[in-house]
């Protein structure tokens, strides 16, 4: 009888305890840890070279819900690295709330096996929703004056429709804040999600940022000015991800060889782009 | 065996007494910490800053003279996390310091300096270790007075002090120096007079109403120094050219390209 009260009482705890939990199928775009955080938004064959890139160059790989942007980091890893850059049905026991997945079954799916009006169709066809371009351009100015924007942060976004998704790293606090603040008041926002990621500011990242800075402007220093810099170094437990635009690939590889020689360094995502005239 | 266990206990207990001593100690020397010193007879500045050759009047912030390294390789926009250091106090030059009551200079420093950390924390993250990226903020309130008598406190735990501590003339001198080298990179006095009835007259003086406007008062100070930092930190013209040409996110959409 009193086992039967105790288990009566500690049910509702133990429903809250799982509540995020679910037990689903549902379809994902497999793509690199660095990549889903970079470039959410829209699966266009930029963002599937980003990815087989990134996850080659050893970002691990995740799974990116298509009905809602979801990241979703998985138990069995093995399953998913197959299939990165493609589109996958999967399986498994999900945590909203962690963004982690017991995963169960993974297999790859074509883009036309999802029906026409599916929610999970806005992220495979990009033309449907289409960015407004002045709103884009608006957005995107509203971000590049930010004042708090340094060498070690980098913003991205994704405009669908009228939603905007913020990504990216910063390691100042006010920055998430900031770009929200900057954005959600422009007309045509009608939504901001916030996915801006607040960089750890350890010992060794510290010691990372600034020898990677320092190295760059010895041979690099015309990308770094007064505030600000176009190429950005992030900083992340060991690993560093450089990114923004040069004009010469050879810049692209001494900055990515420049990177790699810092003792510390786990791993250099070499993500600039190269676009002569930037 | 019960004998090498009783012995090894003591010994245990004597080591960790120690540590503990040990331990201890550095912190009461830094509670008793805010140091006093006396300003200069006869002069405008108390010393404090490690340069005041390039302050100039700051047209933004009245009764403020300001400086920010221009150069492009020391600027404020490198850093972005900071040492706060401990509030230094300066007495008036004809204030008689033995009567400076101890727990007024601990209770002022300490308001201050958590004020300050609270308005700068989620622009510059604070550390403690020093680094090339890394900024060393140095305050000192300057023109502390000592007030007249209050009648003490009646026991141990009232926390009234035995003097007013007068604040009414006070000034804020501080600077952010590169952690690693000292050289400085944004310094400013601020000579804002709150005038007569500044006083504190309570060790509790930050859960004490009658002290509000003292609390008003260091509040302000911490978020001019805010102010005075994002003024710092906005682009120039020629920057904010520089960031909107070169700010391009990724994936973006070709119409959208400059």
């Amino acid at each position: 009888m009193r086992i039967l009260a105790i288990t009566a009482l500690a049910l509702p705890f133990v429903g809250a305890l799982f509540a995020d939990d679910e037990v689903s199928t549902f379809r994902a775009y497999v793509d690199s840890d660095l990549c889903a955080r970079l470039m959410l938004g829209p699966i266009s064959p930029a963002r599937m070279e980003c990815s087989q890139k990134t996850f080659k160059d050893g970002s691990n790989p995740v799974l990116v819900r298509l009905q809602n942007n979801l990241v979703v980091t998985v138990n069995k890893e093995k399953l998913i690295r197959p299939l990165v850059g493609q589109l996958a049905s999967v399986s498994g026991e999900l945590k909203v709330k962690d963004g982690t997945m017991k995963l169960a079954t993974a297999d790859a799916i074509k883009a036309d096996s999802v029906p026409a009006n599916d929610p999970d169709r806005r992220l495979l066809d990009p033309q449907k929703n289409k960015a407004n371009p002045e709103l884009y351009e608006k957005i995107r100015h509203e971000l590049a004056m930010m004042p708090y924007i340094g060498y070690f942060d980098f913003i991205s976004f994704t405009l669908n429709g009228g939603d905007v998704i913020l990504t990216g790293w910063t390691v100042r606090q006010i920055n998430p804040n900031d770009a929200r603040n900057a954005v959600k008041n422009i007309k045509g926002v009608e939504s901001v999600v916030n996915n801006i990621d607040l960089l750890p500011l350890g010992s060794n990242d510290m010691r990372i940022r600034a020898a990677a800075l320092a190295a760059m402007r010895l041979q690099l220093s015309m990308y770094f000015w007064g505030a600000g810099s176009d190429i950005k170094i992030i900083v992340k437990n060991g690993n560093i991800i450089l990114l923004g635009r040069v004009i010469r690939q050879a810049d692209s590889d001494i900055a990515f060889i420049r990177c790699n020689s810092i003792p510390g360094v786990f791993k250099v995502f070499n993500m600039l782009q190269v676009q002569p005239g930037a | 065996m019960t004998t090498e266990f009783k012995k090894g206990t003591v010994c245990l207990t004597a080591f960790c007494l120690a540590m503990i001593a040990a331990c201890s100690q550095p912190q009461q020397q830094q509670q008793a910490g805010a140091t006093l010193k006396q300003m200069p007879a006869g002069k405008d500045y108390s010393g404090f800053l490690s340069s005041y050759a390039n302050l100039k009047p700051n047209p933004d912030f009245e009764n403020t003279m300001s400086y920010v390294n221009p150069d492009k390789e020391k600027n404020i926009h490198q850093y972005f996390a900071v040492i706060i250091e401990p509030v230094q106090l300066y007495v008036s030059t004809d204030a008689d310091v033995s009567k400076f009551p101890d727990r007024g200079r601990t209770a002022l420093a300490a308001y201050f300096e958590h004020a300050i950390t609270d308005a700068v924390d989620d622009a510059f993250a604070p550390v403690t270790e020093p680094g090339p990226l890394v900024l060393r903020l140095r305050t000192a309130l300057v023109g502390v007075d000592v007030g007249g008598e209050t009648g003490g406190a009646k026991d141990k735990d009232d926390p009234t002090l035995n003097r007013m501590v007068n604040i009414g003339k006070v000034g804020v001198e501080m600077e952010l120096v590169d952690s690693v080298t000292g050289e400085q990179i944004a310094a400013a006095v601020d000579r804002e007079n709150l005038g007569a009835g500044a006083e504190i007259g309570s060790a509790n003086f930050s859960r004490d109403e009658k002290f509000e406007a003292a609390r008003e008062a260091f509040d302000g100070w911490a978020s001019r120094l805010r102010r005075f930092l994002d003024s710092a930190h906005e682009l120039s013209k020629e920057d904010a050219a520089h960031a909107d040409a070169s700010y391009h996110p990724y994936g973006e959409p070709v119409a959208a390209k400059k």
